[in-house]
């Protein structure tokens, strides 16, 4: 194949995040993170404060992602100075502002955190190598927050997702609202936070469905703005 | 619903799943007769009894057998269909 | 006149609140606490409803959600059980089985010719003759069915939620309580159930006219309220039993699926009524109805009454009715040997008649409540009424004591063997399935503390069960008098002694469906009706199955049971529905297409655009503009609905060799090949295109629709194959725009390096380069238009090169063209679609795809079935047919058959009218003598007009 240059012509328009369909409103606040256009915000900080303790809602599919599978992508990931979680369908932070997922056995995501550099040093590697495949990443991101979580999994997902059901490093492919999803919680400013991934295709679905159980719990939608305060 | 346990992800409401049929062995096509093959293809057992089934973990994207009594829906047990697929051995590696 | 009666201990009436509302038009008062019946009945109304068969009236029977003649609606709402809802401020409400009211009901003629209306008549009656059957069915349909649906209901929101606990009790009574205490203080999460309003079961009205229970149940109460890890649901009902102790608890405001480790079922037992003469009159009812009245609701059931009981439990109720302030005429008890209790309330003045069953009740002279009972001796040997010496006492109500019925629902639906224990006259669980308990009544134990004992046996069961110690406990079986009479049926001449109330069923009606040859219970279930009505039985399927042994001389056990069903009580549709989750998929175009007035349809998972009709543009227009857009100029499609997957690894071509039908170990890269595939049985699934990116890597795009299939069964093949690869599935990740048309390659090519001659890339070529300054994978296709590309690019960056590619073909009239569009376009190109040109049954010969297959391959699935089915004759083929020119009848549509005659020669698969051929084209298949080019054969319209096809050669644009 012909080696690929870009039309130099031509500029780069920015992405826009996939549930960007279902975030219209008046007081939507845009900005560009990682070349996607996001929402920062959906209303003020007081508001989205308080939504935040009740039930908030964050798109962060701006998020930089890798991924790559393969027999030989546990080895690959080491001899790129990644830490890789060691046990099947758990997650880990690499350098602290890189999470890994590790989906099933020999299937790795890697997040970029804000301030993560990793998918970036990732991305630029070209070469194939044998036993590991890329699998490109479009996936709606989503972070929840506040005391309700569990109210709108109870809705979401039969599954129990409490505290003592699911391991603080357990990563949980299932069905939230009816699609296929990968679900873990995390801690963040010493609160508990769950984080949602699903094909970015269903990413508008998922946010209209979250935004509308949280606001019928007294939460809402909270632009990244407030999360990274 | 009923719950079913993935060898990957563990127990999991039925929902989550594709069933993929009866898993059985085919005859070997180039020398079985027309017939042969026909039966395979076409009949199936319906006895009530224990049968080797496929099921599709769909969010994870997991084939997998699972040991079913098909008269008092009881799955005996379950497991990936080939242990070189076994994630936890690729591990290992 | 009104019957409340002081505050009771424990009653459920918040007093200081008092609530107004209407019945049937008139005013009534009633305090916060009170269900419709109980305030009605306080204050003296006694026909709360008519039954649904013969209008007859009724009152209260059971005050245990089983009333099920007292339906009443609050114009919302219809059929809202009385005895159960709770009267709110302001309600206006109408009973809804009657015609000018309850208690003047035009319909209550229907009773007095009821010998007229036996079981099984409308089967018999209204079928002959043959023409007036439209009549009878207007007549009967009008009398059928209860209430009236109300079409502008609100929608209201009813979640349905999921939670997880290690046990759950259903029944928070006596038994169920003490449960959920030991399953507690084991340190597990517990939940508890019970459907009424407040928790305790017949601890709270079952009392002997003797206070201590109440304090008894508050102790018992106030333990469970103090285990932070019981979480304990009032109001609600445990709605059935699915497969891995799965239980829907339906409440008010929504469902909660409760998925339990192990659940203990203290559901307790639905009391029976006897069957007597006029049993139903308003003012006669079940003696626990009673003691409901009594004391949850602080009403008197009547004030001058009489006992009639068959167990212990009527001596019981007599002392609560005194109590309470009702004088008590007298106990008339069934069983000749004196009751141990009946020194007890002889003591205080009560007549006890052993022996004596009530004959009939005699109605007022309204028929609106009771004015007596005649009683006389009972024979219990023959269960026969000894008439020679009659009495009558006067009475203003009748309470019934005679037995009980395990509340077994959820045992029988989880699978529970149920045997007839002779020591208490009832069913009882003999083999539970694994994980579930049963304790108190429904498990045949009846005495409290021997139920209190039993709740604790089964918690400790259960704690077993999930793998703690906890220690036996011995519970005694029931001893002594029997709480439920084996057959407490007293036959009359006149009948009118009802078993079922929901249908009106006298003892009568058995008898006649027996002599039919009706006398298998689920047989007579059918014919009489028995336990179809809204209650399902729950006051008449014991007393059926006792009648029907009695008709067959077989013991109880040997008749067995109705299969039970969920849901327990009515459910209604909006709980079932919820809120509604429509999952969908959209491209990263949706708001571009949205924006751009396009009509979407669902494809699968996704929203497509199907067409953008201009203003007043009919969808057909919109299609032929669109379409011709793309024949003259350009037109582009948003693709990213396509399935896409990459196969990666050395053996990724022989991967494709097996999976598909053609040959792939040869292609090159940088070139396409068309895959096909096919089920074991040589039936296509799908197809579409693999392009060679590498040598070592493929990648494939397939359908919208089957994307997730094919993906699902490649997963299969390679977990069976275990061949070098691997698959990654990139049908979200990567979207897809098609420009096709004369003017594609011109537009095109001012927006990448690449070189797009015809030469250097021709059809069936795929390369990679940037277009728009986005990385894409180029693929020349030919599926709508000669001149065609597909680019494949990052789903996020679709809508750059979209607007790039319009921009550039603006001086050409480069057009959007949706889904439906396209259908049209390849149909001009005469390209079947799998499932769309095909169906389930339809092999490659039959749609000529021989081309398709490589034969002479080692293995591809399907092949040996090819292998067969190529040795036969072909039975069907799809050929390409126009209409005439200038056709201007009934268009014919996708599946209209292809008829000689009135033999079914095949059908249409799809047919459309192309502006730019300018004639009604199509696909059909049809049998081998008609696939010559010049053939002709005739469609059948949906009007029945026939309509000649002439079969042509592919594409049509050439024709």
């Amino acid at each position: 194949m012909q080696a690929l240059t870009p039309n130099k012509a031509i500029k780069l328009d920015a992405k826009i995040s996939p549930a960007a369909p279902a975030q219209s409103g008046a007081n939507v606040k845009w900005a560009v993170m990682n070349e996607m256009q996001i929402a920062t915000a959906f209303a003020s900080a007081e508001v989205e404060q308080a939504r935040q303790k009740v039930l908030g809602v964050t798109d962060v599919s701006c998020f930089p992602r890798y991924g790559f599978k393969g027999p030989q992508a546990a080895q690959w990931a080491a001899d790129h100075e990644l830490a890789i979680p060691s046990s099947p369908n758990s997650w880990t932070l690499s350098n602290q502002k890189s999470l890994v997922l590790r989906l099933g056995g020999s299937e790795f995501v890697l997040e970029d955190q804000i301030g993560g550099i990793a998918c970036e040093k990732l991305s630029i590697i070209s070469a194939r190598v044998a036993g590991v495949y890329k699998v490109p990443r479009a996936d709606a991101a989503f972070i929840l927050t506040g005391s309700a979580v569990l109210n709108l999994f109870t809705e979401l997902c039969s599954l129990d997702l409490r505290s003592s059901a699911l391991l603080a490093n357990d990563v949980i492919m299932t069905q939230v609202a009816g699609i296929s999803a990968i679900v873990i919680r995390q801690t963040h400013n010493g609160e508990p936070i769950y984080r949602i991934w699903c094909d970015g295709t269903y990413g508008a679905y998922m946010w209209e469905t979250l935004i509308e159980i949280a606001v019928e719990l007294g939460g809402g939608a909270v632009g990244l703005a407030s999360y990274q305060q | 619903m009923k719950l079913l346990t993935c060898p990957m992800n563990g127990i999991r409401p039925l929902s989550e799943f594709i069933f993929g049929g009866e898993y059985r062995d085919a005859p070997d096509q180039k020398t079985c007769s027309d017939s042969e093959w026909a039966a395979y293809v076409h009949n199936r057992s319906g006895a009530p009894g224990d049968k080797k089934e496929w099921w599709y973990h769909s969010p994870s994207g997991t084939w997998f057998i699972a040991e079913r009594n098909t008269l008092s829906d009881k799955v005996s047990r379950t497991y990936l269909l080939s242990a070189n697929t076994n994630p936890t051995q690729e591990q290992a590696k | 006149m009104s019957l409340r009666t002081t505050k009771q201990n424990g009653e459920w009436l918040d007093r200081t609140k008092k609530i107004n509302f209407t019945f049937e038009g008139e005013a009534f008062t009633a305090f916060e606490g009170d269900t419709i019946s109980s305030a009605l009945w306080a204050a003296g109304q006694k026909v709360l409803g008519r039954s649904f068969k013969y209008h007859r009236a009724r009152g209260v029977l059971s005050l245990a959600n089983h009333d099920v003649n007292i339906l009443v609606t609050d114009g919302i709402d219809t059929n809202m059980r009385a005895d159960v809802v709770l009267v709110k401020d302001g309600m206006v409400l109408n009973a809804v089985n009657t015609i000018g009211g309850v208690k003047k009901d035009k319909n209550s003629y229907i009773d007095s010719i009821s010998p007229l209306l036996p079981v099984g008549f409308y089967y018999k009656a209204f079928h002959t003759p043959r023409r007036f059957f439209p009549f009878w069915e207007k007549v009967i349909r009008k009398a059928a069915g209860l209430g009236i649906v109300n079409f502008d209901y609100p929608r209201i929101l009813k979640r349905k939620l999921h939670t997880h606990c290690d046990v759950l009790v259903i029944g928070a009574g006596p038994t169920g309580l003490t449960a959920a205490c030991v399953a507690a203080e084991a340190g597990l999460e517990v939940t508890i159930v019970d459907e009424n309003q407040q928790a305790g079961g017949s601890l709270g009205y079952d009392r002997s006219g003797n206070v201590a229970t109440a304090s008894q149940l508050t102790d018992l109460l106030a333990k469970a309220v103090g285990y932070s890890n019981i979480t304990m649901i009032t109001g609600a009902y445990a709605a059935g039993y699915y497969p891995d102790h799965l239980i829907p608890i339906v409440a008010a405001n929504g469902i909660t699926k409760v998925r339990a480790k192990t659940v203990i079922v203290a559901s307790g037992a639905f009391e029976q009524p006897p069957v007597f003469r006029y049993n139903d009159l308003p003012g006669v009812m079940l003696g626990s109805a009673a003691q409901r009245l009594i004391y949850r609701y602080g009403v008197k059931p009547f004030n001058n009454g009489v006992v009639v009981t068959a167990n212990d439990y009527g001596y019981r109720v007599a002392l609560d009715l005194l109590a309470a302030g009702t004088k008590v005429v007298a106990v008339v008890d069934l069983r000749a040997e004196a009751s141990p209790m009946a020194a007890e309330v002889a003591k205080r003045g009560v007549k006890v008649y052993p022996g004596h069953c009530v004959y009939e009740a005699l109605a007022s002279s309204d028929k609106s409540g009771v004015r007596g009972a005649v009683i006389c001796a009972y024979d219990e040997q023959k269960n026969l009424a000894i008439t020679a010496k009659k009495i009558t006492l006067e009475c203003d109500g009748i309470a019934m004591s005679a037995g009980w019925a395990p509340a077994g629902a959820l045992l029988y639906q989880a699978g529970t063997a149920m045997q007839f224990d002779y020591a208490v006259q009832q069913f009882v669980p003999n083999r539970i399935p694994d994980g579930i308990f049963a304790a108190g009544k429904v498990n045949g134990i009846f005495e409290l503390e021997q139920r209190i004992n039993d709740g604790k046996r089964a918690a400790n069961e259960a704690l077993r069960y999930l793998g703690l110690s906890a220690p036996e406990v011995a519970v005694e079986k029931h001893a002594g008098a029997s709480p439920s009479h084996p057959y407490p049926m007293v036959p009359h001449d006149k009948g009118k002694n009802f078993v079922d109330f929901d249908e009106d069923i006298q003892i009568k009606d058995f008898v006649n469906a027996a002599k039919e040859g009706f006398d298998n219970i689920e047989l007579m279930k059918r014919f009489t009706t028995v336990g179809m009505g809204p209650s399902q039985g729950k006051h008449s399927n014991m007393n059926a199955i006792r009648i029907l042994a009695k008709i067959r001389n077989l013991p109880v056990e040997k008749i067995g049971t109705t299969t039970s069903r969920p849901f327990f009580h009515p459910t209604p549709i909006g709980h079932l529905g919820g809120r509604g989750f429509h999952s969908h998929r959209l491209t990263s175009l949706h708001q571009w297409h949205a924006d751009h007035g396009a009509v979407f349809t669902d494809i699968g998972a996704w929203k497509r655009a199907a067409y953008y009709p201009a203003a007043g543009q009919t969808k057909e227009d919109a299609i032929q503009t669109e379409a011709m857009a793309v024949r003259q100029t350009a037109g582009i499609i948003d693709g990213s609905s396509f399935g896409k997957i990459e196969v990666h690894g050395p053996d990724a071509a022989e991967f494709l060799e097996r999976f598909f039908t053609g040959v792939y170990t040869t292609q090159k890269v940088g070139s396409c090949r068309y895959v096909m595939l096919l089920d074991e049985s040589g039936v296509i699934v799908d197809d579409g295109i693999a392009s060679r990116l590498a040598d070592d890597l493929f990648y494939l795009s397939v359908g919208t629709s089957n994307a997730a299939a094919v993906y699902r069964e490649m997963q299969r093949s390679q977990q069976m194959w275990q061949l070098d690869l691997g698959l990654v599935n990139v049908t979200g990740a990567f979207g897809a725009i098609n420009i096709a048309g004369p003017a594609a390659r011109e537009i095109l090519a001012t927006l990448t390096d690449l070189d797009l001659s015809y030469e250097s890339f021709p059809i069936s070529s795929v390369r990679e380069s940037f277009v728009a300054g986005v990385e894409a994978r180029l693929i020349r296709v030919a599926f709508v238009s000669d001149v065609g590309y597909e680019l494949h690019i990052p789903m996020v960056q679709v809508p750059q090169v979209w607007q790039a590619l319009l921009e550039a073909g603006k001086k050409h009239g480069i057009r959007p063209f949706g889904s439906d569009t396209q259908r049209l376009l390849r149909l001009e190109m005469g390209h079947a679609m799998p499932g769309v040109d095909t169906d389930g049954l339809t092999n490659p010969f039959e749609i000529g795809a021989e081309w398709a297959l490589k034969m002479t391959k080692d293995y591809f699935i399907g092949q040996r079935s090819l292998q067969i089915l190529e040795k036969k004759p072909l039975r069907k083929r799809l050929v390409a047919f126009v209409l005439a020119e200038n056709f201007k009848g009934e268009m014919p549509m996708d599946c209209n058959l292809v008829l000689e005659g009135r033999e079914i020669l095949g059908r249409v698969t799809s047919i459309g009218y192309s502006k730019f051929i300018d004639r009604c084209i199509g696909l059909a298949f049809v049998t081998p003598a008609k696939t010559t080019i010049g053939a002709q054969f005739q469609i059948r319209t949906d009007n029945g007009s026939s309509v000649t096809a002439t079969v042509v050669k592919t594409p049509f644009l050439k024709n």
